[in-house]
């Protein structure tokens, strides 16, 4: 018996979905807006975060030494910063592998060749570049550089910490976070007002039949489980569409971000496959809660059983 | 069967539909309720089937006390109790068939059960060779008398029926009263909530005046007073 009633109350519901299609495609359209906004918004949240450890992943540390440094001391002083906790990695770059380096990426300035030129020798020394596990941690690894052992040999230390560049990121990231959640807001309003008046117009399409059910004893539960079954197929429709849009966008966008970002991590359809099951999940249960809330309130309020 | 004791109905502000009602209706019975418009019938017919609750007093149903019947509990008498209306409430994308099973369906009942239930109530009502039709296709009485085959398909105990010749002329009407004697006569109490003098007159059984909410007659083989 349960089992037929169960079939009962998919049928009726699915035959107002098809009875009131036009209200139905009105309501799943909404519902659509509102993932696709959401995932927009998670999208720009998911960019911000690439962007800030991608600029993050760029701070370094250089130690440049005095050409007449020698590679053994320079050794010493990586062992030593290798040994500090907040350090990562220490690249060594020999004053030869330095020079290379220096004229690749002067290659194009004509002046600064023709000096290297006229210079006998090589008039740059090693260079030690150091990454540290956080971000913070910079500021003690240039003090602790900071000795009288070291001082005849470092000649320069720079470290560009891109400090205002984070903090842009982070504050456009944290606005975008505070943005999502208004709009959320908004849209969890629109959605549970749209869904409350559709069930509305469904109670009304089909008051001649709720009220022979009534006469004939049907349960109140067996009057009201359809609105029910019908808020979940909206929402199941509306993130079936939602998944049907974001992935190909995600997939079409992917050029024009690694093109803007200039590494192939920017990849949101990566991230959307990756975190596929977690991402439409919550989804689904979110505007599946929100339509079952506003067809509880829907029923309560104009379905008299 | 049947047993109110002093049940009164008002509604707000000061409107009174029901005073100080006490009736006894015993099992097989066919009463007819009688009055002028807005002398309390279709509040008492509704009294009856849980539609509406009386301010005050007591109503027992075949043992059931129901003055105070629990919500979920509702559909349990319903299904005990047959419903005939004057607006016919048939669906009209259903066929006959339909109609009358749809009673059984929202109740629970299996496949099997609509096959063997629903041809047996509309044999009852004659209208078996009909099952295929539509609603519209159908006369004023034939239609109700679909109305009667859904209210019988539970097998109840108690047919209410409010005005059910209401909208019928006298040929229909005189077919749907035969048809109501016809399933009294098998055992099921009838109520008919009538204002149709004729209808009254030709059968002979009881019937309860009331007037403005108060039952001023009650006459075991009674004739239409007012």
């Amino acid at each position: 018996m349960m089992l037929v009633n169960t079939g009962r109350v998919i049928g009726t519901a699915a035959q107002s979905f098809r009875r009131n299609i036009w209200l139905t495609l009105a309501t799943v359209s909404v519902l659509v807006l509102t993932l696709v906004s959401a995932n927009l918004l998670l999208s720009l949240n998911v960019l911000g975060k690439i962007a800030l450890s991608a600029v993050k992943a760029k701070v370094d540390v250089s130690v440049y030494f005095t050409p007449d440094a020698d590679e053994s001391r320079v050794q010493t002083v990586k062992v030593f910063l290798l040994s500090l906790p907040e350090v990562k990695d220490v690249e060594y770059v020999s004053p030869a592998r330095a020079m290379e380096r220096f004229s690749a990426a002067h290659k194009n300035d004509d002046s600064v060749l023709a000096s290297l030129g006229e210079l006998q020798g090589n008039p740059l020394g090693a260079t030690l570049i150091v990454k540290a596990r956080s971000i913070d941690s910079y500021p003690k690894i240039m003090a602790a550089l900071d000795q009288p052992a070291y001082a005849s040999i470092v000649e320069d230390k720079n470290f560009d910490d891109r400090e205002a560049v984070i903090e842009r990121i982070g504050s456009i990231s944290n606005r975008i976070e505070t943005a999502g959640v208004v709009v959320s807001l908004l849209f969890v309003g629109i959605t549970l007002l749209i869904v409350l008046n559709t069930i509305r117009m469904s109670i009304y399409t089909r008051r001649d039949e709720i009220a022979i059910m009534r006469l004939v004893g049907a349960s109140n539960t067996f009057i009201r489980s359809p609105f029910y079954v019908e808020a979940l197929l909206w929402s199941l429709l509306a993130v079936l569409l939602t998944v049907a849009l974001v992935l190909p966008g995600a997939q079409l966008a992917r050029p024009f971000l690694e093109a803007f970002f200039g590494t192939s991590g920017a990849d949101l359809a990566g991230f959307y496959h990756a975190n596929f099951l977690q991402v439409f999940g919550v989804q689904l249960g979110c505007v599946a809660g929100l339509s079952l809330l506003a067809t509880k309130i829907a029923t309560s309020r104009y379905l008299k059983v | 069967m049947i047993r109110l004791k002093n049940v009164s109905k008002n509604y707000p502000p000061d409107i009174v539909g029901l005073q100080n009602i006490n009736l006894h209706i015993r099992p097989g019975e066919f009463v007819s309720i009688v009055g002028q418009s807005g002398t309390g019938k279709t509040t008492l017919a509704k009294i009856l089937i849980a539609e509406e609750r009386p301010s005050r007093g007591q109503i027992v149903i075949g043992g059931w006390d129901i003055s105070d019947i629990k919500a979920s509990d509702v559909p349990l008498l319903r299904r005990q109790i047959g419903v005939v209306f004057q607006d016919f409430k048939l669906l009209p994308k259903k066929t006959v068939f339909e109609n009358v099973a749809f009673a059984l369906e929202v109740c629970g009942a299996s496949p099997n059960q609509i096959r063997n239930i629903v041809p047996q109530a509309l044999n009852i009502v004659g209208l078996l060779d009909k099952r295929n039709r539509y609603p519209k296709q159908l006369s004023g009485g034939e239609q109700q008398r679909v109305v009667i085959a859904r209210a019988l398909v539970h097998r109840p105990k108690i047919i209410v029926a409010d005005e059910p010749t209401g909208n019928l002329d006298a040929l229909n009407t005189r077919e749907i009263i035969t048809l109501l004697e016809k399933i009294n006569y098998f055992g099921t109490t009838v109520v008919l909530v009538t204002h149709n003098r004729d209808v009254v007159n030709e059968l002979r059984r009881r019937v309860i005046t009331l007037d403005r909410g108060l039952i001023v007659s009650d006459q075991e083989e009674g004739k239409y007073l007012l």
